[in-house]
């Protein structure tokens, strides 16, 4: 088989899974934050809402999410599907998905900053979203980091699982050719771009945890 | 002298346990108020009440010619809020924020509350600093510096709003022994300046030197209550006697 | 025992010490007991037939084998060079090829028996859709499962990609289910897939989907002869249809796939 040829093919692949990837955290990452406000808040049904979402999107495979959200419209509501909707559904699928396991991240860095410092922006005229954007946010970030970035890599060999939308994301490139041609070679490459995607992601967020090291 | 701050039978409870049975007294400008008593007599319950940092269960606060509660009944948020930046609280654990330097410490409040620029807002905290000998620490984090030095930015950081009554925490506290003296040193300043302030302090020593007036607080109620050198010197209760005579001891 | 059944036994006795003593290794052409019956396969072509350590094993190798045991033969499984085929057919090398041996466009080619199994590709569409004939799926979306001949048939590089190229696009789907429901949630607009699932997706789904008359790809496998050997092909294809009539071809069909039977052959 042409090395190039696959080369290409799997790069291809690759695009579609850094597209998942890109947009999944785009809008996981505040949507997260919203749940987590949800699980929060001062309103019992509210709390119940965000935390039977958490705790469904946790508790299913995100295979079955992604059926769920592709074919509910058809199968539920009789609504006729569109070509456009598969990438679409596949985004707000794994958005949903992710946006749980943040949220419970979020939650556990929020409530991690001392009563002490919203009294302190209290005391000091803060409103409760300045100190929330100002004073906690910040901290927040800093000390969830690490969980963050775990589920970030997560997330980069998740994108495989795209193709139970018939989304061709690299890993369903590999398995075809890999199939087509008889070799293993595919996904050996599959699994080195797979390494330096993830590679690249620590780096990154190796980077940001150096820059937020100039205080404790 | 014009009356700041009225406190009118304050009662506190923690779920059946009321830890204040009506607490009242008064603070005029100018005057510095130290209030002394055994741990666990809700010294530091009446300063998170009248701070706004604890609700009241009944009772009224009255600071600087507006009800924050009356009656048991809190003024709306907004009047709440206006009221909060009238004073100043400096913690047991100083409570700095972290992420940001010590010259954004005592400006950010400034320029986000108060809408100073940030000229201003600067050459203000700069002042501070400089009064609390740290100016040359304003680009540190608080994780640089020592306890004492963390205490006098918080308190540069509660001035720079420029409140009429400063209230302390058991300012000291939390500090090693011999760092005690330069926050004792900073208030005692204060004190000469006019500042209007509430000190809830185990310094007792400090407390006869630095305040006009000083409240003894036991088991919830206001035991004694005078010129330091009437509570200090010949007090009325047996109670404030016995804590007094621990300490002298 | 008879005297029928001894002398069918001491002639087929001969027959063996005949082909042996005679040093021709070669399968005769006419059917009588105690001859050998030689299979000439590709032994790379799982699961029809190949090579398993030491062992060739295989579908069409295991119905070859019961076949010559109604009959007597002797079972030989022979791989061939495939682009040899003809040349081992014609010398007598082999009794016939076996292997999952396409029928079609070699109809004249060889003595076929009737297909016995039918990998047709074919197109499912939502009963009630305009589309009728495989001219109708330009601009349309098709679904295909997987690593399927068919898929490979429509990529740009496959047999049909001429038909492939006139559809708006191909949705490569996991399983023939996501395919049907593709198809039945309306995001694809035809399912291009084996013959033998979509009469069984038919069968399921009473009523929803339509097959098209066309097919996208014909291909039956047969048993091929050398041309004039009806006398074998006949007895193979009687036997064959016997072992359909009591169930024999099924069991063995059911072990090379996965419980199903794959067998069109009418007994």
């Amino acid at each position: 088989m042409p090395l190039a040829g696959l080369l290409l093919d799997l790069l291809e692949g690759l695009c579609v899974s850094a597209e998942i990837f890109a947009l999944t955290l785009l809008f996981a990452l505040p949507l997260g934050l919203v749940v987590a406000f949800g699980r929060m808040s001062r309103w019992w049904a509210l709390r119940q809402v965000s935390r039977v979402f958490v705790s469904v999107m946790r508790g299913t495979p995100l295979m079955l999410q992604l059926f769920f959200f592709y074919f509910g419209p058809y199968y539920i509501f009789g609504i006729p599907l569109k070509p456009s909707y598969r990438f679409a559904a596949c985004i707000i699928a794994f958005s949903l998905n992710y946006s749980a396991y943040f949220a419970e991240i979020y939650r556990a860095g929020i409530e991690s900053i001392p009563a002490g410092q919203h009294e302190a922006a209290k005391m000091l005229g803060f409103t409760r979203p300045q100190t929330f954007f100002r004073i906690v946010l910040p901290q927040v970030v800093k000390r969830i980091l690490p969980p963050v970035t775990n589920e970030v890599i997560t997330l980069v060999k998740d994108t495989s699982l795209a193709f139970t939308l018939s989304v061709m994301e690299m890993f369903t490139v590999a398995k075809m050719a890999a199939s087509a041609h008889t070799t293993m070679l595919p996904f050996v490459v599959a699994g080195a771009f797979y390494y330096v995607f993830n590679y690249l992601v620590a780096w990154g967020m190796e980077r940001i945890e150096k820059m937020l090291s100039y205080y404790r | 002298m014009e009356e700041i701050l009225r406190v009118k039978d304050l009662r506190k409870s923690f779920g059946d346990n009321e830890v204040l049975h009506g607490v009242s007294f008064s603070l005029h400008r100018g005057d510095v108020l130290a209030v002394i008593g055994p741990s666990g007599g809700g010294k530091s319950t009446l300063l998170r009440c009248v701070t706004n940092l604890e609700p009241v269960s009944a009772g009224s606060i009255r600071i600087a010619g507006e009800d924050l509660v009356s009656g048991g009944a809190y003024a709306p948020r907004a009047v709440q809020r206006r009221i909060c930046l009238r004073i100043g609280l400096v913690f047991q654990n100083f409570n700095l924020f972290p992420h940001f330097s010590v010259l954004r410490n005592v400006t950010e409040a400034q320029r986000v509350v108060l809408g100073r620029s940030r000229e201003h807002a600067a050459a203000h905290a700069m002042d501070l600093l400089d009064k609390m000998g740290l100016s040359a620490k304003a680009d540190a984090y608080p994780c640089e510096l020592s306890g004492g030095q963390q205490q006098r930015v918080s308190i540069a950081r509660a001035l720079a709003l420029d409140p009429e009554v400063l209230f302390f925490d058991e300012p000291t506290s939390a500090l090693d022994p011999e760092l005690t003296g330069e926050i004792l040193k900073v208030i005692r300043g204060l004190a000469e300046e006019k500042m209007t302030m509430v000190i809830v302090t185990h310094e007792m020593a400090f407390a006869r030197d630095v305040s006009d007036r000083v409240l003894f607080l036991d088991g919830g109620v206001v035991a004694e209550e005078g010129p330091p050198a009437e509570v200090f010197g010949a007090p009325n209760n047996e109670r404030t006697r016995e804590f007094l005579r621990r300490f002298a001891g | 025992m008879n005297k029928q059944i001894a002398a069918f036994a001491a002639a087929g006795l001969c027959a063996v010490l005949a082909t042996s003593c005679s040093g021709n290794s070669g399968a005769k052409t006419l059917p009588e007991k105690g001859m050998k019956f030689v299979v000439g396969f590709d032994a790379d072509f799982p699961p029809y037939g190949y090579k398993d350590g030491d062992e060739y094993k295989g579908f069409d190798l295991d119905l070859a084998r019961e076949v010559c045991a109604r009959n007597g033969w002797t079972f030989v499984p022979k791989p061939i060079n495939w682009d040899a085929k003809d040349m081992e057919l014609d010398s007598g090398a082999i009794s016939c090829i076996w292997n999952g041996f396409t029928i079609n466009g070699r109809e004249d080619a060889y003595e076929w028996t009737e297909p016995y199994v039918d990998n047709s590709q074919v197109v499912l569409v939502k009963a009630g859709s305009p589309i009728k004939t495989l001219a109708d799926l330009a601009g349309k979306t098709v679904a295909v499962q997987t690593d399927t001949p068919v898929q490979k048939a429509l990529a740009p590089d496959g047999d049909c990609a001429e038909l492939g190229k006139t559809f708006a696009g191909v949705v490569v789907t996991p399983n023939y289910n996501n395919a049907a429901m593709e198809l039945d949630s309306g995001a694809v607009d035809a399912v291009a897939l084996d013959v033998g699932v979509a009469k069984q997706k038919m069968l399921d789904l009473p009523g929803k989907f339509e097959m098209l008359d066309q097919t996208v790809m014909t291909e039956k496998y047969g048993i091929g002869f050398k041309l004039g050997n009806t006398e074998l092909r006949d007895a193979v294809q009687k036997t064959f249809k016997e072992m359909v009539a009591d169930g024999t071809a099924a069991k063995i069909s059911a072990e090379w796939f996965e419980g199903k039977d794959v067998i069109v052959l009418a007994p």
